[in-house]
C-alpha cells in the first residue's frame, strides 16, 4: 500500500495557486456510470502503467510526442508556468469519494465524475485548474472530458468574441476534467485537455467530428459564411471545406480556419489525418483562446 | 470525447448490417452532445437539437441497441 505524490513540473513557485494539471490513478470505477456502485480500478495495481501513463500524457501536453506539431503548452511564455502533478494513492475505499471515473452503460466510454475532482484533490492540498484520472478499465477505453465550469463571480482578463463581452476566469467553480485510458495514445490527452481547459460559459471547445452545436470553435448554419468570427478584433476565416476531411451532407456545423490544412484539427478526428495524428494542430481561434485562457490564469493574482 | 478509429468505425458497422453509417454518425453525435451540457449548470448549454436530457440518453440506448446489441447481430447475421 503506498500513495505517491509527484510535482513533475513545479511551475510558478511565486504564485499561492499557480496554474496547475492534475494526473490521478483513478481510485474506484462506478460501474456502471450514475449507479452508485463502485469497484476498485485495476489502475491501483500497477504503479508502473499508472507513470508510463502520466509520461504519455506529460508528453503529448508539452509536444515531446515524437512528430508533434501543437505545441500549445510548450510555449515559452507557458511551460515554466505550469506546474504538473500526478498522485497513485492505493489506500482508499472504493466508495463515491474516491471514484473519479464511471464506465457509461452505452458505450465505451469513460465518464469523469467531475464533481468527486476538486474534494478529491483536496486531500493532498492540490487545486488543479484541469485534472485527468487514468483508468485501467477492463472493458471501457474510450477518453471524455468535460469544460471548466467558471466561477463566474470572480474576476477574469476580459475579451470580446462577435461583439459580446467573456472573461478569462481566473478561478474554476468545478474544474475541467478529464477520463482517459492507461493505454491512450496518439493526441487523445491533448485533445481532451481542449475542452477540459475550456469553458461552459465563456468559450467552450467543442468535437469537431461531429455536427456539434455552437461554441468557441464551432458554428451552425449554411451556407457557410467566408468569416468565422471576430476575436479580440481579429477576423478568422471559416474553413470552407473542412479541409483534407469535407463536411457530410447534411452538417450545419462549420469550422474556423486551420493553421495547417493538410492536417484535420486537434478537435476534429486526428485519427484520419493521412500526415499521421501528431502533425495535426488546433485551428487558428481555439489555439489563440486556450493560450490566451490560459495566460491569463497563469497571470492570476 | 476520443475520436473513434476508422478500423473502430468499420467494424461498428460490419458487426450489424441493419446499422447504418447515418445511425453511427448520430449515435457520436449524441454522446459527444452530453458533454455540451454544464451538469452543475444545465443553462449553460448549447441547446440540445431535440428534447430534453431524458430524451437523449433514451435516443443513444436505443442506438446503442440497434449498433452494438449481440441480439441485433445474430438476429442480422440470421436474416
Amino acid at each position: 500500500m503506498s500513495v505517491v505524490v509527484n510535482v513533475l513540473r513545479s511551475g510558478d513557485n511565486s504564485k499561492p495557486n499557480p496554474y496547475t494539471i492534475a494526473v490521478i490513478a483513478n481510485p474506484a470505477l462506478e460501474t456502471p456510470w450514475r449507479s452508485s456502485i463502485f469497484v476498485g480500478d485495476p489502475i491501483l495495481n500497477s504503479l508502473a502503467a499508472f507513470q508510463a501513463a502520466v509520461v504519455y500524457i506529460e508528453s503529448n501536453l508539452f509536444a515531446n510526442l515524437p512528430g508533434q506539431k501543437e505545441k500549445l503548452l510548450a510555449d515559452l511564455s507557458i511551460q515554466p508556468k505550469v506546474r504538473l502533478v500526478s498522485i497513485f494513492d492505493d489506500t482508499l475505499p472504493a466508495d463515491t469519494g474516491t471514484s473519479l471515473v464511471g464506465q457509461d452503460d452505452v458505450s465505451n466510454i469513460l465518464v469523469a465524475r467531475r464533481d468527486a475532482f476538486a474534494p478529491h484533490l483536496a486531500k493532498y492540498s492540490i487545486q488543479a485548474d484541469v485534472a485527468y484520472a487514468v483508468s485501467a478499465s477492463p472493458s471501457h477505453t474510450r477518453a471524455s472530458a468535460w469544460f471548466t465550469s467558471d466561477d463566474d463571480t470572480g474576476a477574469g482578463v476580459a475579451f470580446t468574441l462577435d461583439g459580446s463581452e467573456f472573461s478569462h476566469r481566473y478561478n474554476y467553480a468545478v474544474p475541467g476534467t478529464v477520463a482517459i485510458h492507461a493505454t491512450a495514445s496518439s493526441l487523445t490527452a491533448l485533445h481532451e485537455f481542449g475542452h477540459a481547459a475550456s469553458s461552459y460559459t465563456n468559450g467552450a471547445v467543442h468535437d469537431l467530428y461531429v455536427d456539434s452545436p455552437t461554441g468557441l470553435n464551432n458554428k451552425v448554419g449554411r451556407p457557410i459564411p467566408p468569416s468565422f468570427a471576430d476575436y479580440e478584433g481579429t477576423v478568422y476565416k471559416s474553413d470552407l471545406t473542412r479541409d483534407g476531411l469535407g463536411y457530410p451532407p447534411g452538417w450545419r456545423s462549420f469550422h474556423c480556419e486551420l493553421l495547417d490544412p493538410s492536417c484535420p484539427a486537434v478537435m476534429d478526428n486526428y485519427f484520419l489525418s493521412r500526415s499521421g495524428a501528431l502533425a495535426c494542430q488546433h485551428d487558428a481561434i481555439t489555439r489563440r483562446f486556450l493560450r490566451d485562457r490560459i495566460l491569463a490564469k497563469i497571470g492570476r493574482p | 470525447m476520443q475520436p473513434l478509429k476508422p478500423e473502430d468505425k468499420k467494424a461498428a458497422l460490419e458487426n450489424n448490417p441493419n446499422a447504418a453509417p447515418e445511425d453511427l454518425q448520430e449515435y457520436e453525435r449524441l454522446l459527444a452532445l452530453r458533454f455540451t451540457r454544464d451538469p452543475s449548470n444545465p443553462g449553460n448549454a448549447a441547446p440540445f437539437a431535440a428534447g430534453t436530457e431524458d430524451d437523449l440518453e433514451e435516443r443513444l440506448k436505443a442506438l446503442h441497441r440497434k449498433l452494438f446489441s449481440p441480439e441485433n447481430r445474430t438476429a442480422s447475421r440470421g436474416a
